[in-house]
């Protein structure tokens, strides 16, 4: 009995992570497969004749995956640090400065966090179209540079930053900037770092919007440039394909296991709970 | 793997040389086709244009996912004022995207190039009656055909000949490939016999053919109504679900479909001829392989319906326009169609490729690629809806077709409702 | 300014204050000019639009009235997508809340080996959609994917979970779940963390021998604002699904859900106005509900 209760859990939960990460295990098993193997219902993990080197390969030439991974990394900082450096003074305002109008800005911003992007899509590209800025990383970027997500997040966070703190800093001469920024926000370093794991991985991923302000091969992040591979007309190269996605994934991965340590604290500071 | 590497390099270097500052008397023509692999055969020949015409750099747009993509971004281009030069219009969209934009000065009437070639004689020189009518629009020639395609037949030759049939000799009507598929389909139920993924298709290509293999036509062209609505409309149906209901065809994606095709669980899959490399691919060496022109019910009437799409002129710029019309006859000339087909499997929409210089020896060793050509004359347009609401008429009509394909609706029954509806629709 | 500070005690006139008051403003200024530029403008745009019969590219249009909004209401595809989200959302939003809930209390348990569950629950929600498309398509295949020859080891027919109609809502939303899953389990553990150890123990010395009695008594009412939150942005998440649809689907009879009806209008059909009032339609639910919500939320968050 106490050694079923002590095994039971490590059942339960390899059993869960088991269908969690069976499509994982299948994109990396076909990727080291040759085609006469893709079709194999197999799940065993060593492939009759490797072909990974040929299908990596094929992942990394038939396009410029080097490329698509610049543009990722461009967007994806470029989109984070304005979230940062829009959402973090705007929290820090409404956890702990009393201004008009406070309350109103809370409300649209917990409205806003339900309006998704796609609502909105049409109206945005028109106007980065008269703006003339279709083709450009900054098209790219825009319509995420407000984060109304980070800023209800470190609202939570900074909520529970001491006040007393605050009004020691302010006696002793510290501008409002050096509180919100090296006092407020370095206590909730975690929630940082939390709030960054979404927001790398959502842009990271995020295909509908490049589909539809870039055209140019040479601005294309990841997911769009997928789509050069998984082409309906004749694309049908699994191996590489399946290469590919694992090439984009893996960004993602090695960025979540770099944060995670950080990443629970993070989010229960945040007074989510 | 050498075109692919090159790709990869040119792409490369477009991003690097970005910033240079064109010559004066240089033409830079944006360009803009539909799917991307098709950038294996549109690469290289825009190399090969750039060579011959040093004063042209083509510089290719990121290509749209499929034609009901691309038409959508050339409308949104369209308002904003950033068209591209030269497009490839899929045929069946061709009319509504020229109704759009011919009421803006966006789009131009390739008569005045034609004229100066040789008019007439220059046409006919090069295209087939059928052929030049794609890209006809309002009895005006706004566009050229690029690629023409018509669905064939993947036979899997192991099923085929364990069932009693022989794969060189395939039926060609569909009441008895469906007899055939179907006794493949009984020797074991996991096989599907055939596979006619109409209720997955992206557009209407599989379900015109079904209309036109029987000598019928989509739109009576008198009443402006569905032309399908009486028996031939009802044939279709009923066949679909018998193809579903005996042969065991599959409802799902085509994307699936052709997997398990590739994985030898398919008998008869109906597709494109441009998949013939990668199904040839998909196979290995799982089974033989061979292709067959698509049936046809009515042998004197009878056709199919021709995919593909033509280059149309976007711009407005004079200088721009002498390059465009210099690309637009290179990519329809008898030199690139030869290498379009070789790559691709398409038919050669230019008359001239298919003599000894070009095409001949190639359709002998590739017999799989010829089964394109064989049913060449057999081509009929790719009709649209008037009215300019056909992609909405198709997803209407896909929807339909599915409920009769899964038996939740009779033939009767559905080609009531896929009558009213689609008159509905076409204003 | 100081009309719209709703429900705000009136702060007295001192200096300190409106200093105070000032640099609020000025810090919030940067994130008030985006909220205007990227949310209230366009949504103004698309309130204009919303009631004329533009289509995009066409050179006039005409006001049209409410004619938009009657027709949505009138228009089967819709009503069907309509449907079809609140099943995707009737079913993604208890199972995503309650097996991460699940999870997170086996994890937090865990000691050693809790760094390797997080991670691996975590997974799916890096994962690049466009990419995993393709490994679904092969997963659930009838007769080519691992999951049907597992059903059919276990004696049961094939299922062909991207072909029957009835199927695809099902389908996405186990799709849905496996996606939310982590990112939910995260948010639990956070809970669970917060909850001081001594509660549990003063629990056990009232007498709440069982595990089970010390979930119900202490834990539960513990994580309920955790929950809360967690099932608004399951509930957000739930209705905004898109990308599945369009990536898996593309939209086919049966897989119809509200983001991507209007996708279809305003991109692939170029319907603008009819778009942009089907855009409103959904915007106005979406906002009912999460309102909702959060008024419940606020309730039990200060109790």
């Amino acid at each position: 009995m106490s050694r079923l209760t002590r095994y039971l859990p490590h059942l339960v939960l390899a059993l869960g992570a088991a269908v969690m990460l069976l499509p994982f295990y299948w994109m990396l098993l076909t990727s080291l497969r040759s085609p006469a193997e893709i079709f194999d219902i197999s799940l065993w993990p060593v492939p009759r004749e490797p072909a990974a080197v040929a299908n990596y390969a094929q992942a990394a030439t038939t396009v410029p995956m080097a490329r698509f991974m610049w543009n990722g990394l461009v967007v994806c900082a470029g989109i984070l640090i304005v979230q940062v450096l829009t959402a973090v003074p705007c929290a820090y305002a409404l956890a702990k400065l009393r201004f008009p109008g406070r309350r109103l800005l809370m409300a649209l911003v917990i409205a806003a966090l339900c309006v998704p992007m796609q609502a909105l899509a049409l109206p945005l590209f028109v106007g980065l179209a008269t703006a003339g800025l279709l083709n450009t990383y900054f098209a790219m970027m825009a319509p995420f540079f407000l984060s109304v997500f980070a800023i209800f997040l470190f609202t939570q966070a900074f909520r529970s930053y001491p006040d007393e703190i605050i009004e020691a800093a302010r006696m002793d001469g510290f501008s409002e900037l050096e509180i919100c920024w090296r006092l407020v926000l370095r206590g909730a370093l975690p929630s940082l770092a939390a709030f960054s794991v979404f927001s790398v991985v959502a842009h990271w991923n995020d295909l509908y919007w490049p589909m539809i302000v870039v055209n140019k091969p040479t601005l294309a992040p990841p997911p769009l440039g997928m789509l050069f591979f998984s082409d309906v007309e004749t694309g049908a190269n699994y191996g590489a394909l399946m290469a590919g996605a694992t090439l984009i994934t893996a960004p993602m991965v090695v960025c979540f296991l770099l944060a995670r340590r950080h990443f629970i604290a993070g989010i229960t500071m945040t007074g989510v709970k | 793997m050498t075109i692919t590497r090159r790709l990869a390099l040119s792409a490369l270097a477009l991003g690097l040389a970005a910033p240079s500052f064109a010559l004066a008397e240089d033409v830079t023509l944006n360009v803009l086709y539909n799917l991307p692999g098709f950038t294996k055969f549109h690469q290289p020949l825009a190399d090969e244009f750039m060579k011959q015409n040093p004063g042209v750099k083509i510089n290719f747009l990121a290509p749209a996912a499929g034609y009901n993509d691309g038409q959508q971004q050339v409308l949104r281009a369209a308002v904003t004022n950033e068209l591209p030069d030269v497009y490839f219009s899929g045929y069946n969209l061709t009319a509504e995207l020229v109704h759009t934009l011919a009421p803006r000065g966006q789009i131009q009437d390739l008569g005045p190039f034609i004229e100066a070639e040789g008019g007439a004689a220059f046409l006919s020189a090069n295209f087939t009656p059928n052929m030049s009518a794609l890209g006809v629009i309002d009895g005006k020639q706004y566009g050229l055909p690029v690629n023409a395609s018509s669905p064939i037949m993947y036979v899997n030759a192991d099923l085929v000949t364990k069932a009693g049939g022989d794969p060189a000799d395939m039926p060609t009507t569909f009441p008895e490939l469906i007899a055939l598929a179907k006794r493949i389909h009984e020797m074991d139920p996991k096989v599907a016999g055939m596979s006619y993924d109409i209720a997955g298709w992206p557009d209407d290509w599989l379900w015109q053919a079904m209309i036109t293999q029987q000598g019928g036509t989509l739109v009576d062209t008198a009443t402006g109504k569905v032309g399908f609505d009486n028996e031939i409309g009802l044939n279709a149906l009923t066949m679909i679900r018998q193809m579903a209901a005996e042969a065991g065809a599959p409802t799902f994606d085509w994307d699936q479909a052709r997997q398990q095709f590739g994985a030898g669980l398919t008998g008869v899959l109906f597709s494109t001829p441009a998949h013939v490399q990668t199904i040839e691919g998909l196979v290995g060496d799982r089974f033989p392989l061979v292709t067959t022109t698509f049936p046809l019910d009515n042998k004197e009437r009878g056709g199919v319906p021709t995919g593909g799409n033509s280059a149309v002129m976007l711009t407005s710029d004079a200088a721009k326009q002498k390059a465009a019309w210099n690309y637009i006859k290179f990519v329809t000339g008898p030199e690139a169609q030869n290498v379009i087909v070789r790559i691709t499997g398409y038919l050669p929409t230019n008359k001239l490729a298919t003599g000894e210089a070009y095409l001949a020896p190639y359709y002998h060793d590739h017999p799989n690629v010829a089964t394109a050509a064989r049913q060449a004359e057999r081509s009929l347009p790719w009709a649209g809806y008037p009215g300019g609401d056909s992609v909405r008429i198709w997803r209407t009509q896909r929807d339909i077709i599915g409920t009769v394909m899964r038996g939740e609706v009779t033939p009767e029954a559905g080609l009531a409702q896929i009558v009213e509806q689609t008159n509905a629709l076409m204003k | 300014m100081s009309a719209l500070d709703l429900g705000m005690a009136p702060p007295r006139r001192t200096d300190a204050a409106r200093r105070v008051a000032r640099r609020g403003l000025l810090f919030a200024l940067p994130a008030i000019l985006l909220l205007v530029a990227i949310y209230i403008v366009p949504m103004l745009v698309l309130a204009g639009f919303s009631v004329t019969d533009y289509q995009l590219g066409a050179l006039n249009w005409d006001f049209v009235g409410l004619k938009n909004f009657r027709d949505a209401f009138a228009d089967p595809v819709f009503l069907r997508a309509l449907w079809n989200t609140v099943l995707y959302a009737v079913i993604v939003i208890p199972a995503g809340v309650f097996l991460a809930l699940g999870v997170a209390l086996l994890v937090h348990g865990r000691k050693r080996s809790r760094a390797f569950w997080e991670t691996a629950y975590f997974l799916p929600v890096t994962a690049t959609l466009v990419a995993m498309a393709t490994v679904w398509q092969f997963l659930l295949h009838p007769s080519l994917g691992p999951v049907n020859a597992a059903i059919r080891w276990l004696g049961f027919e094939p299922v062909s979970f991207l072909g029957n109609p009835a199927l695809l809502i099902p389908t996405m939303a186990v799709i849905g779940i496996w996606q939310v899953l982590g990112f939910n389990m995260v948010l639990f553990l956070a809970g669970l963390t917060a909850i001081p150890k001594d509660l549990h123990e003063a629990a056990r010395l009232d007498g709440a021998r069982h595990p089970l009695d010390r979930f119900l008594t202490v834990t539960w009412p513990m994580l309920g604002p955790t929950t809360m939150f967690v099932t608004v942005t399951t509930s957000i998440s739930a209705f905004k699904v898109f990308e599945t649809v369009a990536v898996l689907t593309k939209g086919r009879s049966g897989s119809e859900v509200l983001l991507y009806a209007l996708y279809l209008e305003g991109f692939e059909y170029s319907n603008t106005g009819y778009a942009a009032a089907l855009t409103l339609i959904f915007l106005a639910i979406v906002l009912v509900l999460s309102l909702g919500q959060s008024v419940q939320m606020d309730r039990k968050v200060h109790y």
